[in-house]
């Protein structure tokens, strides 16, 4: 009973499979794997993929700032930092964008059309 | 396993929701089925019509009688906003234009009456298809925009105007007594104070797909068709299809310019509209021209075939030239391109038939077009058909005149051709300036008006039969214009009063065309097949609304007035019917000339099928689509560019609605509901170890 209690309330997110070998959550990497996965999602990042930075900074936010030292995390840190700030940056770029692009859509007329993927049915 | 169940009991209930679940709704909601919505149209710079939003409008209902009940829904009521119900004579502009510049009006449902208003109601424009008629800034500007005669003075140019909200017509039944007892019984003001919840109000759906304009909505939809996985139309053109005839037949297969042929061109048109989708009686407006050329085509059968005239006569109706033009531009366009059987040099000359249905006394008029007359020939030539129509008419009861020789050309098919070329010719007519007609496109242009009705206690066959007043005076109409036809083609003056419309034939036709298209004559004439599969026979009067044609099927009245032609044009062969389908081999016989239909035949006298048989007959149909989708120019100036949107849900219900309290208090009380539901549930889910110890033996099926 207490086994299968155990087992059932660890929490599964976020998962990823790092090798072939096994399914694992941070909780059982050693720091190495730690500072090898979050310089993976940081670069990775920056292959446009903001959402790599978001996980970064969320999966590793524990990590870099609430754990008690170790050697492999100051760097972990700087790398949430980056992703941070790349994402905020990202967030601020897209905002703005789309808050333009659907105040003018219908004032650009034909450019904005082309510009669009799915155009709303009913409005201008 | 108790909670798969209800998951797969849930999952049952989602997917056959109309079958198992849908008791609550039917309890909530009354359907309103009788209805027809204002829709969508769009031209290259405008859209006209209504629409709702995506998921219905919703509104309390409120009857507008007076201007008090007006002041009541836009300003001082308190529960807004509000769904208007009115009758069709407060159905003018002025109450509908305060209605569409209030903010409180979330619809209006327009219940149709059938007795017409008295001093007459046109939702068209005054000056109908001003821009795309022949009179510009460069030709003959001082006629140009109706500025010498305002065709339709009692046009409101409702049905050309942009409504923000839904509205739909209701027909006159058991539906709107329902609604009306709703309304009696939850919404009446008693001495002025504000009804009380519940409420009764209506829901109606029809949310248009395309915005702004024909450019944008086909710009829109090429984008989606190029690239989109799940590609949505947005809107289609309005098209269908033109029919025409000879007399003598000509090969149809070969375009461009027939070698010896001079035509004489008779032409009226197909089609009109309300303000409402596709309910357009038209009887004045379109019909009564309809039915006198096809009555004058059949008058001209025999004797053309016994004494011919020199020239040919080419029988044609224009589809869609209620929405600028769209039948006569196209033909036309072809004409000027060598895609139509015959080219601009084959015409000899021009005569239209315009509303004849309503004439005062005995008089007709001519109108033709002062700025080409200005020239000497043309001058001549239209003088002579003047003087043509005038013999005719002298040998029968009617007076013909020419209106004033500086009036404008009425709206008609014949200005697109004296677009290209100062063509001699005439446009027939009842009216000497402005029409007659008190109801041009609306729902009130109807046989009743036509004053096609029949005594009491007559059975569909003896209506059929029966010569109303109308059908006198129109057969005397058709019978002028086939003489006049005749004459005008070089026949001789001898054979003319051997030329007479036949009465009962336009009393048939009335019958068809304004009271009941199913009927024993429409039913021989067409093929058995359409008779019994495709159901384009009702019977209710065809609506001559111009549409979509959907799979590139002619629509109904297109292809009722295709079989009546190819009748009265055309000759009955001894062909069977494996022939009929394909006369290639036969001597004589020539798929170029004719077409070959196998129809139903009359029925005998006990109602038993006729003898199908093969008709041959010098009859087509001719693409009525503007060139401007054809050339992809979307804001055509010259042509029509009206297109329909598109639209997935129409629908209109009424329902009882609490007070926004009620249903705050009710939202509120399900919320905290599920809230204390989750945190009962979190609770007994983390001491399930002490809750349910004791009451199980194997731990594995707690699971």
């Amino acid at each position: 009973m207490e086994a299968q209690t155990d087992t059932r309330f660890v929490p599964h997110f976020p998962l990823i499979r790092v090798s072939n070998r096994e399914i694992m959550n941070l909780e059982r990497v050693s720091n190495e794997e730690k500072l090898n996965l979050c310089r993976k999602y940081y670069l990775g990042g920056f292959a446009f993929l903001p959402f790599l930075w978001l996980v970064n900074v969320v999966w590793f936010f524990k990590e870099a700032f609430m754990k008690p030292a170790y050697t492999e995390q100051p760097q972990i840190k700087i790398y949430v930092k980056r992703s941070a700030l790349g994402l905020i940056l990202w967030v601020a770029v897209l905002t703005t964008w789309i808050t333009i692009f659907q105040h003018f859509r219908a004032h650009w007329g034909e450019v904005a059309d082309y510009l669009s993927f799915t155009i709303p049915l009913g409005t201008p | 396993m108790g909670s798969v169940k209800r998951i797969e009991f849930l999952l049952i209930c989602f997917f056959y929701a109309r079958v198992s679940c849908s008791s609550v709704e039917q309890k909530i909601y009354v359907a309103l089925n009788n209805t027809t919505p204002c829709v969508r149209l769009l031209n290259a710079t405008h859209q006209i019509g209504c629409q709702s939003s995506i998921s219905g409008d919703t509104g309390v209902l409120h009857v507008l009688e007076t201007d008090d009940d007006l002041d009541w829904i836009t300003k001082t009521g308190p529960h807004a906003p509000y769904m208007v119900l009115m009758d069709s004579f407060t159905f003018t502009r002025s109450s509908m234009m305060r209605l569409k510049n209030s903010s409180r009006v979330a619809g209006v449902a327009v219940i149709h009456m059938s007795t017409p208003p008295d001093k007459g109601f046109s939702p068209h424009t005054s000056c109908p298809n001003q821009n795309t008629g022949v009179y510009t800034e460069s030709y003959g500007p001082d006629l140009a925009n109706c500025s010498t005669t305002v065709w339709n003075p009692l046009g409101n140019g409702l049905s050309y105007e942009d409504f923000p909200f839904p509205i739909f017509s209701l027909a006159d039944d058991n539906e709107t007594q329902v609604i009306r007892k709703c309304y009696e019984d939850h919404n009446k003001r008693v001495n002025g104070s504000a009804p009380v919840y519940p409420l009764c109000a209506m829901q109606l759906f029809s949310h248009m797909h395309a915005v702004t304009d024909t450019v944008t909505c086909m710009r829109r939809t090429d984008l989606q068709n190029s690239f989109s996985i799940n590609p949505e139309q947005l809107c289609d053109p309005l098209m269908d299809y033109n029919v025409w005839a000879t007399i003598r037949p000509i090969n149809a297969t070969a375009k461009g310019h027939k070698q010896n042929e001079s035509m004489v061109i008779a032409a009226t048109r197909l089609d009109g509209r309300s303000f409402f989708y596709d309910l357009a009686p038209s009887a004045e407006g379109t019909v009564s021209g309809i039915v006198t050329l096809l009555a004058a085509a059949e008058a001209l059968r025999s004797v053309t075939q016994v004494a011919p005239p020199p020239r040919n006569i080419f029988f044609v109706f224009f589809q869609g030239e209620t929405f600028d033009y769209i039948g006569s531009s196209r033909m036309v366009y072809d004409m000027q391109n060598n895609k139509s059987v015959i080219d601009f040099d084959n015409v000899h000359s021009f005569l239209e038939i315009g509303q004849v249905g309503l004439r005062r006394e005995q008089n007709l008029w001519m109108h033709s077009d002062p700025i080409s007359r200005r020239n000497e020939t043309v001058n001549e030539e239209v003088a002579f058909l003047v003087s043509n129509i005038k013999s005719a008419a002298s040998m029968s009861n009617l007076t013909l005149d020419e209106p004033n020789a500086t009036q404008a050309l009425p709206p008609s098919s014949f200005q697109r051709f004296l677009r290209v070329r100062p063509i001699p010719g005439v446009v027939l007519a009842d009216h000497q300036s402005s029409f007659i007609n008190k109801y041009y496109e609306s729902l009130y242009d109807t046989a009743e008006y036509l004053k096609v009705s029949y005594p009491p206690n007559l059975s569909p066959e003896e209506q059929l039969e029966y010569e109303t007043e109308a059908a006198k005076s129109l057969t005397e109409v058709a019978t002028l214009v086939a003489r006049s036809l005749y004459k005008q083609a070089g026949g001789e003056n001898s054979v003319l009063k051997n030329i007479t419309a036949d009465t009962k034939t336009m009393a048939k036709l009335l019958y068809g065309f304004l009271v009941k298209s199913n009927n024993s004559w429409f039913r021989s004439l067409l093929p058995r097949e359409m008779v019994s599969k495709d159901r384009i026979l009702e019977s209710s009067p065809p609506q001559y609304y111009v549409s979509l044609s959907q799979n590139q099927q002619p629509k109904s009245v297109t292809t009722f007035v295709k079989y009546i032609l190819a009748n009265m044009t055309g000759t009955a062969t001894n062909l069977n019917q494996s022939q009929c389908q394909n006369p290639k081999d036969i001597p004589g016989e020539s798929k170029d000339l004719y077409i070959y239909d196998w129809i139903s035949g009359p029925a005998s006298e006990n109602h038993t099928a006729g003898e199908p048989f093969c008709v041959r007959a010098p009859v087509r149909l001719a693409k009525a689509m503007s060139p401007a989708f054809e050339l992809r120019q979307y804001g055509s100036r010259e042509y029509s560019t009206w297109t329909e949107s598109r639209w997935k849900t129409i629908k209109a219900r009424i329902f009882l609605v609490a007070s926004p309290q009620l249903q705050m208090l009710t939202l509120g009380v399900g919320i905290a509901v599920l809230l204390v539901s989750l945190v009962v549930t979190y609770f007994i889910s983390s001491k399930a170890d002490i809750l349910f110890s004791s009451a199980h033996d194997a731990p594995n099926t707690t699971y």
